[in-house]
């Protein structure tokens, strides 16, 4: 199913939308592979939803260019899109079974019925789901009806997948389960999609690139690793991970004071007994155990410091030497170095 | 039975046990129970006998009363008074009328009640909800005044003769006709099928409809697939209560229909009243009954239906 093209699968160009008089999304700019799964993460207000919603065509884009597979869109109502939506509550038509749901989009399309029953046999058992094609979604569990909801969008064959918030209504044991699921499916059919998740593990743990959004526009649009290890913007470096924020400068490994910001990744900290170099004296104040690891917090004169051990854990009290390995700088919210 | 946690607590009156139904719920029910037996089924028994001429006991004065009254030649009674009714071509005219301004008034009322819910649900906005607070005014207007308004809107010397003379043009007078009741009950029934369909459909998640223009499907087959199919109960319901309201309806045609023939609801009165036929009026009565009985079935009957089919039982 996978299409060969030097098209994007997706492109968004200079998209702005304002709702209620506010500014929702503000010239957004966004380019997807074909073929390629991104994610729209932020925290809720940041415009995330507002963007799927625009790319699948139920809210209009007040400027900018909406091009699907090397289509404009723009001015296309949802029902003549090349994409297939998820929704957060799945949106399966609670007095259709499984196979209703899965067969209607191609019932629309006009195919015949020997061709929709073949389609919604192969749709369900991809999703491992053809034992319960009679069933009505009321009868299956969270889990069941989301990967019903999946068939139901992979049966159209789209040229875009849109997921919005696909896995916030499963238990955390499922959430994974389904999340490899929907990974694997769609490498398999090599299909563009864009999930969108206020969940960053979910997004880094899914997606090829992540694009971390804030009051509208994408602060930072890359590979998961490097959204990590190369926060563009103060704000994702906060957002991504956990990390050590200090006003002020790093000189001979001390925070003192000046302009900018110091950021410091707990895994980037040497908590050692004895003096090493470019280290400084501490004593831990906390000591957090985290399942295989821990977390410990050390207090030294310019600051508490927050790193993750997984062996030699001091106790609570001791003195222990605090190096830092690397550290990210912001100044005006932008990486410095 | 499947027996229940026990939930025992110190307010002892209040406990669930294990053991059975409780009581206590029993004598909670018993009051309405006798109430509904004796006020409704009692009158109920006591029509159905004296309709098949049981005229002793609480029967013995209307019958006394009452002319062309049959008494029972069998154990069971007989049925006389139904062959009256039957045969006479007056109630045929008025069963017809009564069939008619039903099936047409209630079709008008849904299709009317639909269209305004459905453009509330699919175009919202200030102008629909102001239609829908329009409709929903006679609800609050007495059905003899509502009658009384129809009357002088529609009558010989009224408000539509009156304004289409203007221009030459000679309205038909629609009062004392079938079109002029199908107006007024179209217009008392209204509401109450506007509210409870649009409620139906106000309350379908927008994600619903979403999905199905996802799907590529167009407006229409958003109605006719996914709308009306998850609002049928209250659409069945509102059909239901629409049309057994319009079967014994009363005031609208007496106001506004023609004597003859009439709807059933004033042919009893006048067959109780004006002409002092107490027993034949009963058996009309029990024919609308009849009627309306198996309109209940059909409701209760689709309501079994769609909760079997979405689990519920």
């Amino acid at each position: 199913m996978k299409k060969e093209s030097d098209e994007m699968g997706l492109e968004l160009r200079g998209l702005k939308k304002i709702l209620g008089g506010r500014v929702i999304i503000d010239d957004l700019d966004l380019r997807v592979e074909q073929g390629e799964m991104i994610s729209l993460l932020g925290p809720s207000g940041c415009g995330k939803t507002t963007t799927l919603r625009m790319i699948a065509g139920f809210l209009t884009a007040d400027a900018g260019q909406i091009m699907l597979a090397g289509k404009d869109v723009t001015q296309l109502g949802p029902d003549k899109r090349p994409s297939a939506m998820v929704f957060q509550n799945y949106a399966l038509w609670p007095h259709m079974s499984a196979a209703k749901n899965v067969a209607y989009p191609l019932k629309i399309k006009g195919l015949s019925k020997v061709e929709i029953n073949e389609k919604v046999e192969a749709a369900l058992e991809l999703v491992k789901l053809l034992h319960h094609k009679d069933s009505r979604p009321g009868q299956i569990s969270g889990g069941e009806q989301q990967r019903v909801a999946l068939a139901r969008a992979l049966v159209q064959e789209p040229d875009v997948l849109l997921l919005d918030e696909p896995l916030s209504n499963l238990d955390a044991k499922l959430r994974e389960k389904v999340r490899e699921d929907i990974r694997e499916l769609q490498r398999r059919l090599g299909i563009t999609t864009v999930i969108v998740t206020h969940d960053q593990e979910e997004a880094l743990s899914i997606s090829d690139r992540v694009a971390v959004m804030n009051s509208g526009r994408i602060e930072q649009f890359s590979s998961p690793q490097d959204l990590y290890r190369h926060p563009a913007t103060e704000y994702v470096a906060t957002f991504i991970g956990s990390l050590n924020r200090f006003e002020g400068e790093l000189v001979d490994g001390q925070i003192r004071s000046g302009e900018g910001i110091v950021g410091i990744r707990p895994e980037d900290l040497v908590i050692a007994q004895n003096y090493i170099e470019g280290s400084h004296q501490g004593t831990v104040e906390l000591v957090i155990p985290r399942g295989h690891f821990y977390e410990i917090v050390v207090r030294r004169h310019d600051g508490l410091f927050r790193a993750f051990m997984n062996e030699n854990v001091p106790a609570l009290g001791e003195s222990v030497h605090v190096g830092i390995k690397k550290s990210l700088r912001y100044h005006n919210g932008k990486l410095v170095a | 039975m499947r027996s229940r946690k026990s939930t025992s607590t110190k307010r002892g009156f209040l406990v669930r046990k294990d053991e059975g139904p409780s009581l206590l719920g029993l004598a909670f029910s018993i009051p309405p129970l006798l109430l509904v037996l004796i006020f409704v089924g009692l009158p109920i028994l006591i029509g159905l006998t004296f309709s098949l001429g049981f005229t002793s006991g609480p029967n013995r004065v209307v019958s006394l009363i009452g002319q062309q009254i049959h008494k029972k030649n069998h154990w069971w009674g007989t049925f006389a008074a139904y062959s009256d009714v039957i045969h006479d071509s007056r109630f045929l005219g008025d069963l017809g009328l009564t069939l008619f301004v039903t099936i047409l008034s209630t079709i008008l009322v849904i299709l009317l009640s639909l269209s305004i819910a459905l453009y509330q649900r699919l175009i919202g906005g200030k102008k629909s909800s102001l239609l829908v607070t329009l409709s929903i005014i006679p609800l609050f207007v007495p059905v003899v005044i509502s009658a009384w308004a129809i009357h002088t809107f529609y009558g010989g010397d009224g408000f539509m003769r009156s304004f289409f003379s203007q221009f030459g043009i000679n309205f038909p007078t629609l009062t004392s006709t079938p079109s002029a009741i199908v107006i007024g009950t179209v217009w008392t029934s209204l509401p109450f099928a506007i509210l409870m369909i649009s409620s139906g459909l106000q309350g379908i998640p927008d994600a619903l409809i979403e999905s199905a223009k996802d799907c590529g499907a167009s407006p229409i087959r958003v109605i006719t697939n996914i709308l009306i199919p998850l609002a049928k109960t209250p659409i069945i319901i509102a059909t239901s209560f629409t049309a057994i309201g319009i079967l014994g309806s009363f005031t609208i045609p007496l106001f506004l229909g023609p004597n003859q023939p009439t709807m059933l609801g004033v042919e009893i009165s006048n067959f109780f009243g004006s002409y002092n036929r107490p027993q034949q009026s009963l058996v009309m009565a029990f024919m609308v009954f009849m009627i309306a009985s198996g309109i209940a079935i059909a409701y209760v009957w689709s309501n079994v239906k769609s909760a079997r089919e979405s689990g519920r039982i």
